[in-house]
Protein backbone atom coordinates (compact mmCIF):
# COMPACT_ATOMS: atom_id res chain seq x y z
CA UNK A 1 0.00 0.00 0.00
CA UNK A 2 1.08 3.53 -0.90
CA UNK A 3 1.83 5.97 2.12
CA UNK A 4 -0.11 9.27 2.32
CA UNK A 5 1.65 12.09 0.96
CA UNK A 6 1.35 13.97 4.33
CA UNK A 7 0.17 11.58 6.90
CA UNK A 8 2.64 9.33 5.91
CA UNK A 9 0.22 6.28 7.17
CA UNK A 10 -1.05 3.43 5.73
CA UNK A 11 -4.68 1.84 5.00
CA UNK A 12 -4.77 -0.69 7.44
CA UNK A 13 -2.74 1.34 10.21
CA UNK A 14 -5.85 3.20 12.15
CA UNK A 15 -8.74 2.50 13.26
CA UNK A 16 -12.26 3.84 11.89
CA UNK A 17 -12.36 5.84 14.17
CA UNK A 18 -10.49 8.62 15.32
CA UNK A 19 -9.65 11.46 17.47
CA UNK A 20 -8.50 14.73 15.71
CA UNK A 21 -6.45 17.75 17.85
CA UNK A 22 -5.44 20.52 16.41
CA UNK A 23 -1.75 20.64 18.46
CA UNK A 24 0.72 17.72 17.45
CA UNK A 25 2.10 18.28 20.83
CA UNK A 26 -1.51 17.04 22.34
CA UNK A 27 -1.76 13.58 20.44
CA UNK A 28 0.51 12.11 22.81
CA UNK A 29 -2.13 13.29 26.10
CA UNK A 30 -4.49 11.66 24.04
CA UNK A 31 -2.40 7.93 23.24
CA UNK A 32 -2.07 7.86 27.03
CA UNK A 33 -5.94 6.86 27.28
CA UNK A 34 -5.81 4.00 24.49
CA UNK A 35 -4.58 0.58 25.60
CA UNK A 36 -1.27 -0.63 23.80
CA UNK A 37 -0.54 2.76 21.76
CA UNK A 38 1.85 3.02 18.81
CA UNK A 39 3.22 6.04 17.07
CA UNK A 40 2.62 5.08 13.69
CA UNK A 41 3.82 8.41 11.69
CA UNK A 42 5.09 11.64 12.36
CA UNK A 43 5.39 14.21 9.74
CA UNK A 44 5.21 18.13 9.59
CA UNK A 45 2.40 18.68 11.95
CA UNK A 46 0.73 15.54 11.68
CA UNK A 47 1.34 12.49 14.44
CA UNK A 48 -0.48 9.79 14.68
CA UNK A 49 -0.91 6.97 17.08
CA UNK A 50 -3.43 4.09 17.01
CA UNK A 51 -4.12 1.70 20.06
CA UNK A 52 -7.30 0.46 21.29
CA UNK A 53 -10.01 1.63 23.63
CA UNK A 54 -12.42 -1.38 25.69
CA UNK A 55 -11.29 -3.42 22.31
CA UNK A 56 -12.44 -0.89 19.86
CA UNK A 57 -9.13 0.19 17.28
CA UNK A 58 -9.06 3.86 17.56
CA UNK A 59 -6.58 6.18 16.36
CA UNK A 60 -5.23 10.34 17.04
CA UNK A 61 -4.13 12.43 14.35
CA UNK A 62 -3.10 15.75 14.49
CA UNK A 63 -4.37 18.19 11.87
CA UNK A 64 -2.60 21.48 12.79
CA UNK A 65 -3.91 24.81 12.60
CA UNK A 66 -6.12 25.97 10.54
CA UNK A 67 -8.76 24.39 7.71
CA UNK A 68 -6.28 23.56 5.05
CA UNK A 69 -4.31 21.28 7.03
CA UNK A 70 -6.99 20.07 8.64
CA UNK A 71 -8.91 18.81 5.51
CA UNK A 72 -5.51 17.52 4.01
CA UNK A 73 -5.43 15.48 7.08
CA UNK A 74 -9.54 14.58 7.31
CA UNK A 75 -9.32 13.64 3.21
CA UNK A 76 -6.10 11.11 3.96
CA UNK A 77 -7.86 9.75 7.18
CA UNK A 78 -10.88 8.58 5.30
CA UNK A 79 -8.45 7.73 2.79
CA UNK A 80 -6.70 5.19 5.08
CA UNK A 81 -10.28 3.80 6.51
CA UNK A 82 -11.55 6.45 8.55
CA UNK A 83 -15.03 6.16 9.36
CA UNK A 84 -16.01 8.27 12.63
CA UNK A 85 -13.87 11.37 13.15
CA UNK A 86 -13.92 13.67 16.51
CA UNK A 87 -11.95 17.14 16.76
CA UNK A 88 -11.02 17.66 19.92
CA UNK A 89 -9.59 21.14 20.40
CA UNK A 90 -9.84 24.37 22.03
CA UNK A 91 -11.82 27.94 21.46
CA UNK A 92 -12.68 31.23 22.06
CA UNK A 93 -16.09 32.05 23.60
CA UNK A 94 -18.50 35.07 21.69
CA UNK A 95 -20.97 34.44 24.99
CA UNK A 96 -20.97 36.20 28.41
CA UNK A 97 -22.63 33.26 29.70
CA UNK A 98 -19.79 31.08 28.57
CA UNK A 99 -16.98 30.55 30.92
CA UNK A 100 -13.35 29.42 30.54
CA UNK A 101 -12.81 25.96 30.70
CA UNK A 102 -16.59 25.17 29.51
CA UNK A 103 -17.53 22.78 27.07
CA UNK A 104 -18.97 23.20 23.48
CA UNK A 105 -20.58 20.74 21.52
CA UNK A 106 -21.56 22.52 17.77
CA UNK A 107 -24.06 21.66 15.63
CA UNK A 108 -22.54 23.61 13.04
CA UNK A 109 -20.50 26.08 12.03
CA UNK A 110 -20.10 29.48 10.04
CA UNK A 111 -18.25 28.53 7.20
CA UNK A 112 -15.85 32.39 7.42
CA UNK A 113 -12.43 30.13 6.16
CA UNK A 114 -11.35 29.65 2.89
CA UNK A 115 -11.05 26.14 2.32
CA UNK A 116 -14.39 24.27 2.38
CA UNK A 117 -15.90 27.17 -0.60
CA UNK A 118 -13.09 25.42 -2.89
CA UNK A 119 -15.33 21.98 -2.05
CA UNK A 120 -18.49 23.25 -2.55
CA UNK A 121 -20.32 27.09 -2.94
CA UNK A 122 -20.59 28.95 0.39
CA UNK A 123 -24.60 28.63 0.68
CA UNK A 124 -23.95 24.69 1.63
CA UNK A 125 -24.10 24.57 5.69
CA UNK A 126 -21.50 23.40 7.55
CA UNK A 127 -23.31 20.59 9.81
CA UNK A 128 -22.03 18.43 12.13
CA UNK A 129 -22.65 14.32 11.77
CA UNK A 130 -26.37 14.10 14.24
CA UNK A 131 -24.94 10.71 15.50
CA UNK A 132 -21.82 12.07 16.49
CA UNK A 133 -23.18 15.33 18.48
CA UNK A 134 -25.71 13.27 19.80
CA UNK A 135 -23.43 10.39 21.12
CA UNK A 136 -21.02 13.12 22.58
CA UNK A 137 -23.57 14.95 24.01
CA UNK A 138 -24.45 11.85 25.74
CA UNK A 139 -21.20 10.64 26.85
CA UNK A 140 -20.76 13.89 28.45
CA UNK A 141 -23.85 13.34 30.41
CA UNK A 142 -22.72 10.13 31.37
CA UNK A 143 -19.74 11.68 32.70
CA UNK A 144 -21.48 14.93 34.38
CA UNK A 145 -20.08 16.94 32.64
CA UNK A 146 -22.55 20.28 30.95
CA UNK A 147 -22.39 21.23 27.51
CA UNK A 148 -22.92 24.25 25.30
CA UNK A 149 -24.98 23.16 22.23
CA UNK A 150 -25.37 24.96 19.24
CA UNK A 151 -23.08 27.14 16.13
CA UNK A 152 -19.70 28.05 15.90
CA UNK A 153 -17.88 30.22 13.66
CA UNK A 154 -14.92 28.74 12.30
CA UNK A 155 -12.22 31.31 10.26
CA UNK A 156 -8.89 31.75 9.15
CA UNK A 157 -6.91 34.85 10.08
CA UNK A 158 -6.09 34.25 13.99
CA UNK A 159 -4.41 37.66 14.44
CA UNK A 160 -7.81 39.37 13.36
CA UNK A 161 -10.08 37.73 15.39
CA UNK A 162 -8.82 36.90 18.56
CA UNK A 163 -8.18 38.18 22.17
CA UNK A 164 -4.67 39.25 21.35
CA UNK A 165 -5.63 41.54 18.25
CA UNK A 166 -6.67 45.17 18.10
CA UNK A 167 -9.80 46.18 19.96
CA UNK A 168 -11.76 46.52 16.78
CA UNK A 169 -11.81 43.00 16.18
CA UNK A 170 -15.67 42.71 18.59
CA UNK A 171 -16.69 45.10 15.92
CA UNK A 172 -15.88 42.53 13.42
CA UNK A 173 -17.55 39.91 15.67
CA UNK A 174 -20.90 41.70 16.38
CA UNK A 175 -22.63 40.04 13.43
CA UNK A 176 -22.42 36.66 14.77
CA UNK A 177 -22.49 37.61 18.84
CA UNK A 178 -26.42 38.88 17.32
CA UNK A 179 -26.58 35.47 16.06
CA UNK A 180 -26.00 33.66 18.56
CA UNK A 181 -23.09 31.81 17.50
CA UNK A 182 -21.33 30.30 20.46
CA UNK A 183 -17.49 30.67 19.88
CA UNK A 184 -14.63 30.52 17.17
CA UNK A 185 -12.02 28.03 16.14
CA UNK A 186 -10.39 26.87 13.22
CA UNK A 187 -10.92 24.10 11.84
CA UNK A 188 -14.73 22.66 12.63
CA UNK A 189 -16.30 24.23 9.08
CA UNK A 190 -13.90 22.39 6.73
CA UNK A 191 -14.12 19.20 8.18
CA UNK A 192 -17.77 19.14 8.91
CA UNK A 193 -18.24 19.97 5.22
CA UNK A 194 -16.16 17.43 3.94
CA UNK A 195 -17.10 14.92 5.81
CA UNK A 196 -20.88 15.28 4.52
CA UNK A 197 -19.52 14.89 1.05
CA UNK A 198 -17.43 11.95 1.65
CA UNK A 199 -19.87 10.70 3.56
CA UNK A 200 -18.24 9.57 6.92
CA UNK A 201 -19.43 10.82 10.53
CA UNK A 202 -17.40 14.21 11.51
CA UNK A 203 -18.53 15.99 15.12
CA UNK A 204 -16.14 18.31 17.28
CA UNK A 205 -15.66 18.64 20.85
CA UNK A 206 -13.97 22.05 22.28
CA UNK A 207 -12.61 23.87 25.64
CA UNK A 208 -12.84 27.56 26.01
CA UNK A 209 -9.63 28.67 26.53
CA UNK A 210 -10.78 32.75 25.97
CA UNK A 211 -13.42 34.57 26.21
CA UNK A 212 -13.60 37.10 23.61
CA UNK A 213 -16.01 39.56 25.47
CA UNK A 214 -14.42 39.28 28.96
CA UNK A 215 -10.98 38.99 27.18
CA UNK A 216 -9.93 36.40 29.75
CA UNK A 217 -7.38 34.23 28.86
CA UNK A 218 -6.18 30.42 30.07
CA UNK A 219 -2.80 30.32 28.53
CA UNK A 220 -1.35 27.88 31.81
CA UNK A 221 -1.30 24.07 29.40
CA UNK A 222 -1.07 22.55 33.26
CA UNK A 223 -4.97 24.09 33.27
CA UNK A 224 -6.03 22.94 29.80
CA UNK A 225 -4.25 19.34 30.30
CA UNK A 226 -6.81 18.23 32.82
CA UNK A 227 -10.06 19.40 30.24
CA UNK A 228 -8.22 17.50 27.49
CA UNK A 229 -7.94 14.50 29.38
CA UNK A 230 -11.66 14.50 30.26
CA UNK A 231 -12.90 15.40 26.52
CA UNK A 232 -10.68 12.12 25.25
CA UNK A 233 -12.86 10.31 27.82
CA UNK A 234 -16.05 11.66 26.61
CA UNK A 235 -14.66 11.19 22.61
CA UNK A 236 -13.69 7.82 23.19
CA UNK A 237 -16.97 6.61 25.43
CA UNK A 238 -18.96 8.18 22.52
CA UNK A 239 -16.82 5.95 19.54
CA UNK A 240 -17.66 2.96 21.97
CA UNK A 241 -21.01 4.22 22.16
CA UNK A 242 -21.81 4.88 18.14
CA UNK A 243 -19.94 1.35 17.69
CA UNK A 244 -22.77 -0.89 19.78
CA UNK A 245 -25.44 1.06 17.55
CA UNK B 1 -46.34 41.91 22.22
CA UNK B 2 -50.19 42.56 22.91
CA UNK B 3 -50.70 44.16 19.56
CA UNK B 4 -51.94 41.94 16.69
CA UNK B 5 -49.38 40.61 14.19
CA UNK B 6 -49.19 42.05 10.89
CA UNK B 7 -50.57 39.25 8.84
CA UNK B 8 -51.58 36.10 11.29
CA UNK B 9 -53.80 38.24 13.04
CA UNK B 10 -53.54 37.25 16.18
CA UNK B 11 -52.27 38.07 19.40
CA UNK B 12 -50.07 37.14 22.24
CA UNK B 13 -51.03 33.37 23.70
CA UNK B 14 -53.19 33.02 21.04
CA UNK B 15 -51.55 29.86 18.79
CA UNK B 16 -50.42 26.88 20.69
CA UNK B 17 -46.83 26.89 21.33
CA UNK B 18 -45.96 23.64 19.42
CA UNK B 19 -46.97 24.48 15.55
CA UNK B 20 -46.56 22.21 12.45
CA UNK B 21 -46.06 24.28 9.58
CA UNK B 22 -46.96 23.41 6.24
CA UNK B 23 -46.76 24.85 2.89
CA UNK B 24 -49.84 24.43 1.58
CA UNK B 25 -53.30 25.56 3.20
CA UNK B 26 -55.11 22.67 1.76
CA UNK B 27 -52.91 20.80 3.92
CA UNK B 28 -53.12 23.27 7.16
CA UNK B 29 -56.92 22.77 6.82
CA UNK B 30 -56.76 18.62 6.63
CA UNK B 31 -53.84 18.49 9.27
CA UNK B 32 -56.32 20.96 11.67
CA UNK B 33 -59.32 19.12 10.77
CA UNK B 34 -58.51 15.31 10.74
CA UNK B 35 -55.33 15.00 12.71
CA UNK B 36 -56.21 17.54 15.46
CA UNK B 37 -59.17 16.61 18.01
CA UNK B 38 -60.49 19.59 19.71
CA UNK B 39 -59.77 21.64 16.61
CA UNK B 40 -60.57 25.47 16.10
CA UNK B 41 -59.47 27.23 12.79
CA UNK B 42 -58.44 30.53 14.09
CA UNK B 43 -57.26 32.48 11.47
CA UNK B 44 -57.95 32.16 7.53
CA UNK B 45 -55.97 35.46 6.28
CA UNK B 46 -53.90 35.21 3.14
CA UNK B 47 -51.50 32.16 2.65
CA UNK B 48 -51.91 32.29 6.56
CA UNK B 49 -54.71 29.46 8.14
CA UNK B 50 -54.14 28.53 11.65
CA UNK B 51 -55.46 26.14 13.78
CA UNK B 52 -55.32 24.83 17.68
CA UNK B 53 -55.99 21.85 18.78
CA UNK B 54 -54.82 18.64 20.12
CA UNK B 55 -52.97 15.30 19.93
CA UNK B 56 -51.86 12.93 22.32
CA UNK B 57 -54.08 15.24 24.51
CA UNK B 58 -51.02 17.84 24.25
CA UNK B 59 -52.05 21.49 22.95
CA UNK B 60 -50.84 21.91 19.28
CA UNK B 61 -51.25 23.90 15.99
CA UNK B 62 -51.02 24.27 12.56
CA UNK B 63 -49.90 27.32 10.78
CA UNK B 64 -49.77 27.29 6.52
CA UNK B 65 -46.72 29.41 5.26
CA UNK B 66 -48.00 29.60 1.57
CA UNK B 67 -45.09 28.80 -0.75
CA UNK B 68 -41.45 30.26 -0.49
CA UNK B 69 -38.95 32.01 2.44
CA UNK B 70 -40.60 34.95 1.67
CA UNK B 71 -43.79 34.56 3.50
CA UNK B 72 -42.86 31.18 5.42
CA UNK B 73 -40.08 34.12 7.79
CA UNK B 74 -43.51 36.03 7.96
CA UNK B 75 -45.02 33.96 9.44
CA UNK B 76 -42.29 31.87 12.06
CA UNK B 77 -41.71 35.59 13.08
CA UNK B 78 -45.35 36.31 13.99
CA UNK B 79 -45.82 33.19 15.49
CA UNK B 80 -42.47 33.52 17.81
CA UNK B 81 -43.61 37.04 18.72
CA UNK B 82 -46.69 35.62 20.04
CA UNK B 83 -45.03 32.98 21.66
CA UNK B 84 -44.72 29.80 20.22
CA UNK B 85 -41.30 27.92 20.95
CA UNK B 86 -41.18 24.54 18.41
CA UNK B 87 -41.89 24.43 14.59
CA UNK B 88 -41.88 21.89 12.31
CA UNK B 89 -42.37 21.81 8.27
CA UNK B 90 -44.15 19.17 6.95
CA UNK B 91 -44.18 19.42 3.42
CA UNK B 92 -43.18 18.03 -0.14
CA UNK B 93 -39.64 18.08 -1.81
CA UNK B 94 -38.02 16.83 -5.33
CA UNK B 95 -35.62 14.31 -4.83
CA UNK B 96 -31.91 14.82 -6.02
CA UNK B 97 -30.69 11.23 -5.30
CA UNK B 98 -31.89 8.13 -7.84
CA UNK B 99 -31.82 5.76 -4.80
CA UNK B 100 -34.80 8.69 -2.65
CA UNK B 101 -38.15 7.38 -4.56
CA UNK B 102 -41.23 9.23 -4.68
CA UNK B 103 -43.34 8.70 -1.37
CA UNK B 104 -40.06 8.29 0.70
CA UNK B 105 -39.43 10.47 3.93
CA UNK B 106 -37.04 12.76 4.36
CA UNK B 107 -35.60 14.29 7.98
CA UNK B 108 -33.54 17.28 7.34
CA UNK B 109 -30.16 18.05 9.44
CA UNK B 110 -29.58 21.15 7.40
CA UNK B 111 -30.28 22.99 4.33
CA UNK B 112 -28.27 24.98 1.27
CA UNK B 113 -29.24 28.56 1.41
CA UNK B 114 -30.36 28.72 -1.72
CA UNK B 115 -32.99 31.42 -0.73
CA UNK B 116 -33.10 35.73 -0.61
CA UNK B 117 -34.84 35.76 2.67
CA UNK B 118 -32.33 33.95 4.67
CA UNK B 119 -29.23 36.39 3.92
CA UNK B 120 -31.12 39.40 4.62
CA UNK B 121 -30.88 38.08 8.37
CA UNK B 122 -27.36 37.56 8.17
CA UNK B 123 -24.53 36.17 5.91
CA UNK B 124 -24.58 33.72 3.94
CA UNK B 125 -21.36 31.58 5.68
CA UNK B 126 -24.10 31.25 8.83
CA UNK B 127 -25.11 27.53 8.60
CA UNK B 128 -28.63 27.06 8.01
CA UNK B 129 -29.28 24.08 11.12
CA UNK B 130 -32.31 22.40 11.59
CA UNK B 131 -32.63 21.96 15.79
CA UNK B 132 -30.96 19.00 17.01
CA UNK B 133 -33.71 17.92 19.32
CA UNK B 134 -36.28 18.43 17.01
CA UNK B 135 -34.53 16.22 14.69
CA UNK B 136 -33.98 13.62 17.18
CA UNK B 137 -37.50 14.01 18.41
CA UNK B 138 -38.62 13.24 14.41
CA UNK B 139 -35.91 10.34 14.13
CA UNK B 140 -37.34 8.62 17.41
CA UNK B 141 -41.09 9.18 16.48
CA UNK B 142 -40.43 7.49 12.62
CA UNK B 143 -38.76 4.59 14.55
CA UNK B 144 -42.12 3.96 16.69
CA UNK B 145 -43.96 4.19 13.11
CA UNK B 146 -41.80 1.74 11.57
CA UNK B 147 -41.27 4.18 8.92
CA UNK B 148 -38.25 4.53 7.14
CA UNK B 149 -36.34 7.66 6.64
CA UNK B 150 -32.92 9.66 4.71
CA UNK B 151 -31.40 11.90 6.90
CA UNK B 152 -29.30 14.61 5.74
CA UNK B 153 -29.01 17.83 4.88
CA UNK B 154 -31.57 19.38 2.01
CA UNK B 155 -31.38 22.17 -0.47
CA UNK B 156 -34.17 25.31 -0.14
CA UNK B 157 -34.32 27.62 -3.15
CA UNK B 158 -36.99 30.19 -4.47
CA UNK B 159 -37.14 29.63 -8.39
CA UNK B 160 -39.65 26.83 -8.73
CA UNK B 161 -39.27 27.04 -12.08
CA UNK B 162 -35.51 27.09 -12.53
CA UNK B 163 -35.10 24.01 -10.19
CA UNK B 164 -37.92 21.17 -10.83
CA UNK B 165 -39.17 18.72 -13.55
CA UNK B 166 -41.67 21.35 -14.70
CA UNK B 167 -38.39 23.94 -15.17
CA UNK B 168 -37.47 25.70 -18.31
CA UNK B 169 -34.10 23.86 -19.50
CA UNK B 170 -31.39 21.59 -18.65
CA UNK B 171 -32.37 21.80 -15.11
CA UNK B 172 -30.75 18.93 -14.34
CA UNK B 173 -27.52 20.30 -14.86
CA UNK B 174 -28.41 23.33 -12.65
CA UNK B 175 -28.86 21.04 -9.67
CA UNK B 176 -26.07 18.46 -10.44
CA UNK B 177 -23.65 20.08 -7.98
CA UNK B 178 -26.01 19.54 -5.06
CA UNK B 179 -26.92 16.06 -6.15
CA UNK B 180 -23.03 15.06 -6.58
CA UNK B 181 -22.60 16.41 -2.76
CA UNK B 182 -25.12 14.20 -1.32
CA UNK B 183 -27.50 16.74 -1.07
CA UNK B 184 -30.97 14.35 -0.77
CA UNK B 185 -33.75 17.08 -1.74
CA UNK B 186 -34.59 20.53 -2.88
CA UNK B 187 -37.54 22.31 -1.28
CA UNK B 188 -38.50 26.22 -0.97
CA UNK B 189 -38.79 26.90 2.57
CA UNK B 190 -36.56 25.28 5.11
CA UNK B 191 -32.93 27.01 5.05
CA UNK B 192 -35.20 29.81 5.92
CA UNK B 193 -36.92 28.64 8.57
CA UNK B 194 -33.51 27.26 10.38
CA UNK B 195 -31.96 30.08 10.32
CA UNK B 196 -34.67 32.28 11.70
CA UNK B 197 -34.88 29.43 14.47
CA UNK B 198 -31.04 29.16 15.38
CA UNK B 199 -31.36 33.50 15.63
CA UNK B 200 -34.42 34.06 17.55
CA UNK B 201 -33.70 30.99 19.74
CA UNK B 202 -36.65 28.63 18.86
CA UNK B 203 -36.33 24.93 17.71
CA UNK B 204 -37.15 23.99 13.94
CA UNK B 205 -37.11 21.01 12.24
CA UNK B 206 -38.49 19.56 8.83
CA UNK B 207 -39.78 16.42 7.51
CA UNK B 208 -40.38 16.28 3.85
CA UNK B 209 -42.21 13.34 1.42
CA UNK B 210 -40.81 13.15 -2.21
CA UNK B 211 -43.36 13.85 -4.62
CA UNK B 212 -40.88 13.77 -7.50
CA UNK B 213 -37.12 12.27 -8.32
CA UNK B 214 -35.49 15.53 -10.44
CA UNK B 215 -32.69 12.76 -11.54
CA UNK B 216 -35.09 9.68 -12.20
CA UNK B 217 -38.26 11.58 -13.67
CA UNK B 218 -40.16 9.34 -11.48
CA UNK B 219 -43.41 10.62 -9.80
CA UNK B 220 -45.84 9.47 -7.36
CA UNK B 221 -49.43 8.59 -7.98
CA UNK B 222 -51.63 10.80 -5.73
CA UNK B 223 -52.68 7.61 -3.73
CA UNK B 224 -49.20 6.76 -2.97
CA UNK B 225 -48.07 10.34 -1.41
CA UNK B 226 -51.23 10.94 0.68
CA UNK B 227 -50.12 8.03 2.34
CA UNK B 228 -46.58 9.01 2.76
CA UNK B 229 -47.86 12.30 3.71
CA UNK B 230 -50.07 11.17 6.78
CA UNK B 231 -47.33 9.33 8.11
CA UNK B 232 -44.97 12.83 7.86
CA UNK B 233 -47.96 14.70 9.61
CA UNK B 234 -48.27 11.87 12.15
CA UNK B 235 -44.42 11.38 12.90
CA UNK B 236 -44.19 15.24 13.04
CA UNK B 237 -47.06 15.58 15.26
CA UNK B 238 -45.91 12.65 17.83
CA UNK B 239 -42.27 14.72 17.70
CA UNK B 240 -43.78 18.33 18.51
CA UNK B 241 -45.93 16.35 21.47
CA UNK B 242 -42.46 14.82 22.63
CA UNK B 243 -40.23 18.24 22.90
Amino acid sequence: MKKMHHLQIEPGQIGEFVIMPGDPGRCHLIAEHFENPQLIAQSREYITYTGKYKGLRVSVTSTGMGCPSAAIALEELIMSGAKHLARLGTTGALQKKINLGDIIIPTSAVRLEGTSVEYIPIEFPAVADIDIVDALIKAARGKNQKSHIGIIMSHDAFYKGSVFTDPDFLKREQVWIDSNVLSVENESSALFTIGYLRKVKVGTILTVVANHLTRKVITDEEKINPIFHRMTDICLEAFKNMEKE
Amino acid sequence: MEQVQYHIRCKKDEVNKAVLLPGDIERANYIGTKFFHDSVKIVDNREFHIYNGSYENKPVAVCSTGIGCMSAAVAIEELTNIGCKYFIRVGTCGSLSSQINPGDIIIATGAVRGDGASKEYVPIEYPAVADYRTVTALRNRAKKENTDYSLGIIRTHDAFYMESPFAFGDYKKRVAIWAEAGVLAIENESSTLFVIGSLRKVQVGAILVVAGNLITGKKGTKDELQKSIDKAITIAAGALVDL
